[in-house]
């Protein structure tokens, strides 16, 4: 009855949920590492320097992809229905039940990039550290939060029907203009000049810097911008449905 | 007071919804909500439990407004018909909401009286329909809250389903306050101690079954007389049969009844002049 318990509850019975669903777990969580196998792979393979490089762009693209896409769909397939209405009888409060949808996207995104890495373990000379792999993991957590507001944000303001087109080019202009695909140095010049505005190069910048090559506190700065940013938006989203539908 | 309503309004764009509607339940009631379509009712449950407020007047839950968490602790509400998680399971569903109060009922036990006891494991998206009905009810109860809200508890379940259901809700209603609304005349006798009639957004009545049957007044006479079967309403029965006796009119097979508590739900809604 806790909010920590609450919060745990509704994150268990989001994941349940998705991950009991083949034809969304399948392709979301394969996604991106057969994307990186597929596009990436034949250079990476060559030096553990690009295959550093290029597994941490796909780590990153992973969990963009989970969180932007899916959860966006996901909420703005839900919010109209009779379980959201009844949920909303419930004595828990929405910080909670936004906590627990931000947990419930982390553990898919987690799960999404292991695949990439564990491609990447498979067939090129990797060779970061345990010590690198856990501040991987931590700065792959933090990056995440605003990609599951914006996944949120995107839920509460657009339709059910406009939510996949809207989220899924999101998803894919900010992996490309974000230098996800690319080295940040071979896009196209207009792009490189906006690239290091977007959340996606920050979380790209600081997952680099863990074998030294981002930049480590302008990502996490951009990256809180952006979360306080979409967590306004998504909160305002969140009350414009509550007005709409309940008042 | 469980629930009380205060001269309480609501209009969606200008089409009043409730107009100053005053109502309250009582601890150890059973309170059938009953009305026409669009009467007011499903707005009346969603104000009492704080999904929408009120325009003016004044709502109170277990002397809380009614979003505070405190006084939503204390009450259950079945979900609408056809909403559940398809991929979780009927446990796993009960174990969430079940979660949200101080003193919930075991999981097993609180399924196996809707009779899902056996299906506990099932995802939801397996379930029948009267089996969805059932598995709505039994979150109503599972917290072992106070006040339960019902909303159309039995709708779509055939006649042999709905009287056990009732039987159970009898069962679990001991000790505790219960709204229902609905459409069945039946059921609002069958389980309630006090029945509340809206229509336009008002109460036009407020009684138990007996009270709303000898409102509606009057008796129904039929008989046969010389030129075929007669039936007659009338406010006074004796006198009307007194009065065909002096006047020598020829009948068979008189029959005095009231009014069926239907007849007198529409004559007080307006459904019958």
């Amino acid at each position: 009855m806790s909010s920590l318990s609450l919060l745990r509850a509704h994150a268990r019975a989001g994941f349940l949920d998705l991950v009991r669903w083949p034809g969304y777990v399948v392709p979301t969580v394969l996604f991106p590492a057969m994307f990186f196998a597929l596009f990436d792979l034949p250079f990476a393979r060559m030096r553990a320097d690009v295959a550093n490089a290029t597994t941490l762009a796909f780590v990153a693209f992973a969990i963009v992809g989970v969180a932007l896409y899916q959860f966006g769909v996901g909420i703005a397939q839900e919010r109209g229905r009779p379980w959201e209405r009844y949920l909303r009888t419930l004595p828990v409060s929405t910080a909670v039940r936004f906590a627990a949808r931000i947990v419930t996207a982390l553990c898919f995104g987690v799960l999404t990039a292991a695949a990439v890495v564990l491609v990447a373990c498979v067939f090129t000379p990797i060779d970061l550290t345990v010590a690198a792999w856990l501040r991987v993991l931590a700065y792959a957590l933090y990056g995440g939060v605003p990609f599951v507001l914006i996944g949120i944000a995107i839920g509460y303001w657009t339709s059910a029907r406009a939510a996949v087109p809207i989220a899924t080019a999101c998803n894919l202009l900010l992996a490309y203009a974000g230098g996800l695909w690319l080295p940040p140095g071979d896009l196209p010049k207009a792009v490189q000049t906006i690239s290091p505005l977007l959340p996606t190069r920050a979380l790209a910048d600081l997952l680099w810097s863990v074998t030294g090559d981002g930049n480590a506190l302008r990502g996490i700065a951009v990256l809180a911008v952006y979360t306080v940013l979409f967590a306004i938006i998504a909160a305002i989203g969140y009350r414009r449905d509550e007005q709409t539908r309940y008042a | 007071m469980i629930l009380t309503f205060n001269n309480v309004a609501k209009a969606y764009g200008g089409i009043r919804a409730l107009d100053s509607l005053s109502l309250g339940v009582e601890r150890n009631e059973i309170v059938a909500l009953l009305g026409p379509n669009g009467a007011g009712k499903t707005t009346t449950l969603e104000i009492a439990l704080g999904l929408r407020t009120a325009d003016a007047g004044e709502v109170r839950l277990f002397e809380a407004p009614p979003h505070n968490a405190a006084a939503r602790r204390r009450v259950g509400v079945t979900p609408q018909q056809s909403g559940f998680p398809d991929m979780l399971r009927l446990d796993e569903i009960m174990a969430l909401v079940a979660e949200h109060y101080p003193n919930p009922a075991p999981i097993p036990e609180a399924l196996a009286r809707f009779g899902l006891g056996e299906m506990a494991r099932r995802r939801a998206g397996t379930l029948s329909g009267g089996q969805s009905r059932r598995l709505a009810l039994a979150l109503a109860f599972v917290g072992n809250p106070e006040f339960v809200v019902l909303d159309e508890p039995t709708t779509g379940l055939d006649v042999e389903s709905r009287r056990r259901l009732w039987e159970v809700v009898r069962h679990l209603g001991r000790g505790r306050s219960i709204l229902f609304t609905t459409h069945h005349l039946e059921e609002a006798q069958a389980l309630s101690t006090r029945i509340l009639v809206v229509d336009h957004g008002r109460l036009i009545f407020d009684g138990d079954a007996r009270a709303l049957r000898e409102r509606a007044g009057g008796r129904s006479l039929t008989y046969v007389g010389e030129d075929g079967p007669v039936s007659v309403t009338t406010n006074d029965s004796d006198a009307y049969v007194r009065a065909m006796v002096s006047a020598g009119v020829n009948f068979q097979d008189l029959e005095i009844s009231r009014p069926s508590l239907e007849e007198a739900f529409l004559s007080i809604t307006g459904g019958i002049k």
